[in-house]
């Protein structure tokens, strides 16, 4: 039985940890002062690919669109997953995409990847303002069955096929954990919650083994590095970059400031008119939305 | 670009198993509002349109008619009983490009109708991944999680977009998005593509909108509106792709659907069984939902084996370690206000404390703050609350 | 179909990890077990690993175990320096010990256990993969039964497998002791209650301030009024760019006049001889204007924070011989002036951009506590149980002799016997009591150390009494008379001893450790012979909240300790004694808190106890 191609799809962000960042007098961040790091949803992506390495013997490319610097992300993500491949997708025409044009790029990225893929992983989303539109966007554009907010999954070999759990959150409903199979190929965003699950000491074990090989990747990362410009990816120079985004950034505000920091007003417990008045006081300010 | 060519707003609408979300009236109640004001303006007569997918909906339209909906196109198909990511995109895009549609909607556009003008999803677990792939599939422009929408005719200078040159976008949809700070407002714009080198067009504009922002309409009963069924065509090989089980994880402690929380922390510790007793009266009078802080869901006391099970759970729990909520009243009962809490309900309208201890951290995140033992205090309330209640019924 | 494995190892600490590595270099496959979520995330030491090279038999060293450990291990420095100091208020006197210290020694270095513990981790699982077992974390035994002849192993995270021998290294509050019903739970008159802080101080700050050398380190140990009068002691070990400081007294002494155990840090803190040693340059946030914008807060909070995270880092470099080699090599810098002056601009930047103010004070950076068997009492008498072979703590062999105070060295002799045994067992395949058990009962029998519990070295003896010529003999004699007297004459020293053997430790003790020999002679010694030392400011104490909320957990929602006895005496006094204040009075009796749970196992005596499930509770950073 042949194992299985994995692809993971990360981003570098912004490290937004105190301490770590920086923002400019206006609210923005202040990029420069800014360390970039593997984004935490991107963490989660590359770590359930770990596990169908552990648990399959799965091959890892992991691939990023990114400046030059990204590089030592990728070695970030090696390291926790003993990835085989590491792809950089960097080009100036790459600059101001949109969803739309990124996955533009990540499609013709993957394509690129060595051996044909059964499973792309991508995170929830990213922390520095992209949403969770680019994963399933690329998946929509590389064909693949789509599968969001992934807590769990197994693959069958055999069949080619995966059964995969997915947590679907309803507001004001409840959730739903949503028990999914499909034929491979199949593109998936992973739930924030995810957490790889080993149930068997031969698993852990094998778990061990390859972080150890991990290390050892990821100290020469570069031999298992390929950096690809716009021409390499055989992208279309119209669907990419400023020029492949339907959507630009109109303006940046303020959000008009909301109530002020809170000042309570104190009432004297004893006082049973007080409590009374409280209540009526409510009534009027908040309509009948709570009083009805 | 005719008139005729881009019409409506088109609205994905989201229910399980029947019952809708609130979303989904929250975007029809802002589609209406937007459409109103936009057919005044331009004296058009723009429909808003609700995109309902599912299995036995027959019920739903009726109630998107009434909230606001001009048109309900309904694809009602057992395939479609459960959101599957692939025949749902299909569906949906096929239903957005359709012209019998859009004929039905409005005769007078039928022959010239290429997409709706724009698009609404929910930003939540569904319409956030589906409006990806819907706008994949249409090559369109799509902004996720806004709160502020408005309809502009903007003059652009864009070096990419207009050479550089000031140039006119009619009917334009500003997509106001919260970032990632929380203090900025970012504008997303998507502009009608005017490259003839690219064979894309950007219609319709589209985002997703983020739950619990907008207001519902008051329904009207004698509202009018289409419904107009659709009968999707599926591809063999997407059908393969099969939900096999679904479990519902009964917590079913809804905070979001509660206008009102009632949480309670150490401070009911000197009578539990009676105290927390209170507290069911008075979110039962405020039809509040009960929170509790995160060390009482390690059952600290003994209480009877129904109020442990049913209060003293980590479902309940507000905080980081539990769920965040934002109501218009919070009444924070005996909860000292330790940093993990506070973060978990200091977006709330407005916060009442009820605590003995006037040193205790939550004073500094209340609105109102009543020095007092629970147990002097919430009977007060809640027999006041009972008058006022007669108060407004009279 | 159960996986089967040889041997499994429970419990991820020094011991458990010498087992897993010595197993491995004789070929045999094992895993080992550890339920925090990385190795080092639950263990804690004083601490001072030794090195030992006894008169009489031998035993198992650290560096026997892992042979690049003199030159690879992070162990932080070699103690080279052993001091007593007797205080009353501000006075100390003090007595060399570093002879005491050196006896029978190789070296005596001081650690921190969860960097020590995690290279011990290394080298041990690099060694077992060789033999298809290894290390498997966030792991919680929560069983082990026999079966038809079979030994099977139930956690709450894995599938339940199969094994022939079983090692229980899982410490003082051995689980496994308790559900395999092996042994008691060690009683309070068996154990002491450890605390420790590690406070932070820039590297050759402390060469200076201790008066060693790079490559040198000191031990100081203190007695007297600041004990609050508990038999025990405190004590402060330099490591590499921290101080680990605490105090360690008999529980039994604590459940008596109970005392807080932060209290009893905090009582060794203000100590001005200690207040000295651990002070620093402590930046100071400015008050941020409360009217300015939400965001503008915001942003000055987050660039103080990256201002002061940046000076302590290139201050932590520029006081380390090493720091300011790589910071010059890495071509940031061009000489160690450079970096000097960088640091005074920073510092600078702080103070007038940020109005941050640099205050005399000290850095505490992580509490802990620990229960230490006191292995003359308690250590079990057949270490074994069916198939099941416990060492160091989890078999109650700690070493309490005087100012000597041995866990960690004696952990990793046993588990070297105790993995010896099982390969001679796997070898024959017998896996009875009298070949497994028994055996391994024989071979700890033969340590020397086994020899230190249970009687008293004259010559260990002499060391004391030739560093306390000085002092007048009315202060000693006083309470101890005749003893002094026949000691401190070498022909009646060996009969003293062996009478005193004769006696045996246990009529010997009540004698010796006593508020007398641990409080009374001490405080006397230093109002009449100590200098005066006065300190230079008043460290700032965090209170147990602050101490509490700087550690890292993860939260089990399945409480892993449950209240027998709410309103026994002893409970109540866990109120008191709790180091992290888990315990509250209630009307209706003592009511546990959970959250700040150290897993420290004080309350354990009447309480059902058990270990959080895997990666779960204290994720300790130094240990």
């Amino acid at each position: 039985m042949d194992s299985i191609n994995t692809a993971v799809i990360v981003k570098l962000e912004p490290d937004f940890s105190e301490g770590n960042v920086s923002y400019n007098p206006d609210g923005t961040l202040n990029r420069a002062e800014t360390k970039n790091i593997l984004g935490p949803h991107s963490a989660i992506a590359v770590s359930a690919a770990f596990y169908a390495k552990v648990k399959y013997g799965a091959k890892i490319s992991i691939g990023t669109m990114g400046p030059p610097m990204a590089e030592s992300m990728l070695q970030q993500a090696q390291l926790m997953s003993n990835a085989d491949e590491l792809c950089l997708f960097s080009d100036r025409i790459f600059a101001g995409a949109d969803t739309l044009a990124t996955a533009e790029v990540l499609k013709a990225g993957v394509q690129k990847m060595q051996g044909k893929m059964d499973v792309v992983f991508s995170g929830h989303r990213a922390s520095d303002g992209e949403t969770g539109q680019t994963g399933p966007q690329t998946a929509w554009k590389l064909g693949m069955t789509f599968l969001g907010h992934v807590i769990d999954y197994e693959i069958n070999l055999e069949s080619r096929t995966i059964r995969a759990k997915r947590l679907v959150r309803m507001q004001g409903v409840y959730d739903v954990v949503e028990e999914v199979e499909a034929p491979l190929p199949v593109f998936i965003a992973i739930d924030p919650s995810y957490k790889p699950r080993f149930n068997t000491v031969s698993q852990r074990l094998a778990y061990e083994k390859y972080q150890k090989e991990a290390n050892e990747r990821a100290q020469n990362f570069k031999q298992y590095l390929k950096v690809f410009n716009a021409i390499q990816i055989e992208a279309d120079p119209k669907l990419i970059g400023i020029s492949g985004s339907p959507t630009i950034v109109y303006k940046v505000e303020r959000i008009p400031k909301g109530k002020a920091a809170r000042q309570a007003e104190i009432i004297d417990g004893s006082n049973q008119e007080q409590i009374r008045k409280v209540v009526v006081r409510l009534r009027q300010s908040l309509s009948t939305a709570v009083i009805k | 670009m005719t008139e005729g060519d881009y019409r409506h707003v088109y609205i994905v609408i989201e229910h399980e198993e029947g019952r809708l979300l609130q979303v989904s009236l929250e975007m029809l109640g802002e589609a209406r509002r937007i459409l109103d004001d936009f057919n005044k303006k331009y004296t058009s007569k723009e429909k808003v349109v609700a995109v309902l997918l599912g299995y036995n909906i027959k019920d739903i339209p009726k109630t998107l008619i009434q909230h606001g909906a001009d048109a309900v196109i309904c694809a009602d198909n057992p395939e479609l009983k459960y959101i599957r990511n692939t025949i749902y995109t299909k569906t949906i895009s096929q239903i957005a490009t359709d012209r019998d549609m859009a004929s039905k909607i409005e005769p007078e556009y039928a022959t010239q109708f290429k997409r709706p003008r724009y698009m609404f999803f929910a930003a939540d677990s569904i319409g956030r991944h589906l409006s990806a792939t819907v706008l994949a599939h249409l090559e369109s422009g799509l902004a996720s999680d806004i709160n502020k929408l408005v309809v502009g005719d903007l003059q652009i200078t864009h070096q990419n977009k207009t050479g550089g040159k000031p140039l006119t976008y009619e009917k334009t949809l500003e997509m106001y998005r919260p970032d990632f700070s929380g203090f900025l407002w970012t504008t997303i714009l998507c502009l009608d593509n005017k490259n003839p080198a690219v064979s894309r067009d950007y219609h319709p504009q589209a985002c997703s909108i983020i739950p619990g922002v907008f207001e519902i309409i008051q329904p009207d009963q004698n509202r009018d509106g289409k419904i107009i069924e659709y009968t999707p065509k599926f591809d063999e090989q997407d059908l393969k792709v099969k939900i096999i089980d679904r479990k519902i994880i009964k917590s079913e402690i809804d905070f979001d659907s509660h206008k009102t929380i009632v949480s309670f922390g150490r401070g009911v510790k000197d009578s539990p069984e009676q105290n927390i007793k209170l507290i069911e009266q008075l979110a039962a009078e405020l039809d509040a939902q009960i929170g509790i802080t995160l060390p009482l869901s390690k059952r600290p006391f003994s209480v009877s084996q129904t109020v442990d099970s049913t209060y003293l759970i980590p479902d309940r729990v507000i905080g980081t370690s539990g769920r965040k909520v934002n109501p218009k009243l919070y009444i924070a009962v005996g909860i000292s206000g330790a940093m993990q809490h506070i973060a978990g309900m200091k977006e709330s309208e407005i916060i009442i404390a009820i605590n003995p201890d006037e040193n205790a951290l939550i004073k500094d995140e209340c609105d109102v703050f009543i020095k007092g033992r629970m147990e002097d205090v919430v009977p007060v309330l809640i027999e006041e609350i009972r008058k006022q209640k007669q108060v407004i019924q009279a | 179909m159960l996986e089967k494995y040889d041997v499994a190892i429970i419990g991820g600490g020094s011991a458990g990890l010498a087992a897993l590595k010595q197993l491995s270099t004789l070929g045999k496959q094992a895993i080992l077990f550890e339920s925090g979520n990385k190795i080092g995330a639950k263990n804690i030491s004083g601490g001072i690993l030794y090195s030992k090279k006894p008169k009489k038999g031998k035993v198992y060293n650290v560096e026997d175990i892992y042979e690049n450990f003199l030159q690879d291990a992070p162990f932080e420095r070699k103690i080279t320096k052993y001091i007593l100091h007797a205080t009353s208020k501000d006075k100390v006197f003090s007595i060399d010990l570093t002879a005491a210290h050196e006896y029978e020694a190789n070296f005596g270095c001081s650690v921190l256990m969860n960097k020590l513990n995690q290279w011990f981790s290394q080298q041990a699982g690099e060694a077992a993969q060789k033999h298809g077992g290894g290390i498997v974390t966030g792991v919680h035994v929560s069983s082990i039964r026999w079966e038809d002849g079979r030994t099977i192993i139930q956690t709450d995270e894995l599938e339940e497998i199969e094994v022939k021998a079983i090692i229980a290294a899982d410490g003082v509050n051995s689980e496994v002791a308790y559900m395999t019903g092996a042994r008691q739970k060690f009683s309070p008159s068996e154990l002491y209650q450890g605390v420790k802080v590690v406070a932070k101080l820039p590297e050759e700050i402390i060469n200076q301030r201790f008066s060693i050398g790079q490559d040198e380190g000191a031990a100081h140990l203190f007695a007297g009024d600041v004990t609050l009068n508990h038999i025990g002691g405190g004590f402060l070990y330099t490591n590499r760019d921290t101080l680990s400081l605490g105090a360690v007294y008999h529980l039994d002494s604590l459940l008596e006049t109970p005392n807080e155990p932060y209290e009893l840090v905090n009582t060794l803190l203000k100590n001005p001889m200690i207040s000295e040693f651990v002070k620093d340059e402590v930046p100071v946030r400015g008050e941020i204007d409360k009217d300015a914008a939400k965001e503008e807060q915001m942003r000055i909070r987050f660039a103080v924070t990256k201002m002061i995270k940046t000076w302590s880092e290139l201050r932590d470099n520029y006081y380390s011989k090493k720091g300011k080699e790589r910071l010059i090599k890495e071509g940031k810098y061009g000489s160690p002036e450079e970096i000097g002056t960088q640091l005074s601009s920073l510092r600078d930047q702080m103070s007038t951009k940020y109005g941050i103010k640099f205050e005399t004070d000290y850095v505490e950076v992580e509490y802990s506590a620990k229960l230490v068997p006191d292995g003359k009492r308690c250590r079990m008498e057949k270490p074994y149980f069916r198939n099941i072979l416990f060492v160091g703590d989890a078999a109650g062999r700690g070493i309490f002799v005087g100012p000597r105070i041995e866990g960690l060295n004696v952990g990793i002799d046993d588990a070297v016997r105790a993995a010896n045994t099982v390969a001679r067992a796997l070898d024959k395949g017998d896996f009875t009591e009298k070949y497994l058990g028994e055996y391994y009962s024989q071979s700890i029998e033969e340590s020397p150390y086994t020899h230190d519990l249970k009687a008293i070295d004259k010559d260990y003896l002499k060391i004391f009494l030739d560093a306390a010529k000085e002092v007048p003999k009315d202060i000693i004699s006083s309470k101890y008379g005749l003893v002094v007297k026949m000691m401190s004459s070498d022909t009646l020293r060996s009969f003293a001893v062996g009478f005193a053997n004769i006696l045996g430790y246990e009529k010997l003790l009540p004698i010796i450790e006593t508020v007398d020999t641990y409080v009374k002679v001490p405080t006397e010694l230093a109002e009449r012979l100590g200098k005066s030392i006065s300190a230079s400011y008043t460290p700032t104490l965090p209170s147990i909240a602050q101490r509490v909320a700087k550690l890292k957990f993860n939260d089990d929602s399945i409480s892993h300790i449950k209240v027998l006895k709410p309103t026994s005496e002893f409970m109540k006094k866990m109120v008191t004694l709790c180091p992290t204040r888990c315990y509250l009075m209630e009307e209706e009796g003592v009511m546990i808190q959970h959250e700040g749970c150290i897993e420290c196992g004080t309350c354990s005596e009447e309480t059902d106890w058990k270990h959080p499930r895997g990666e779960k509770g204290i994720n300790y950073q130094y240990g």
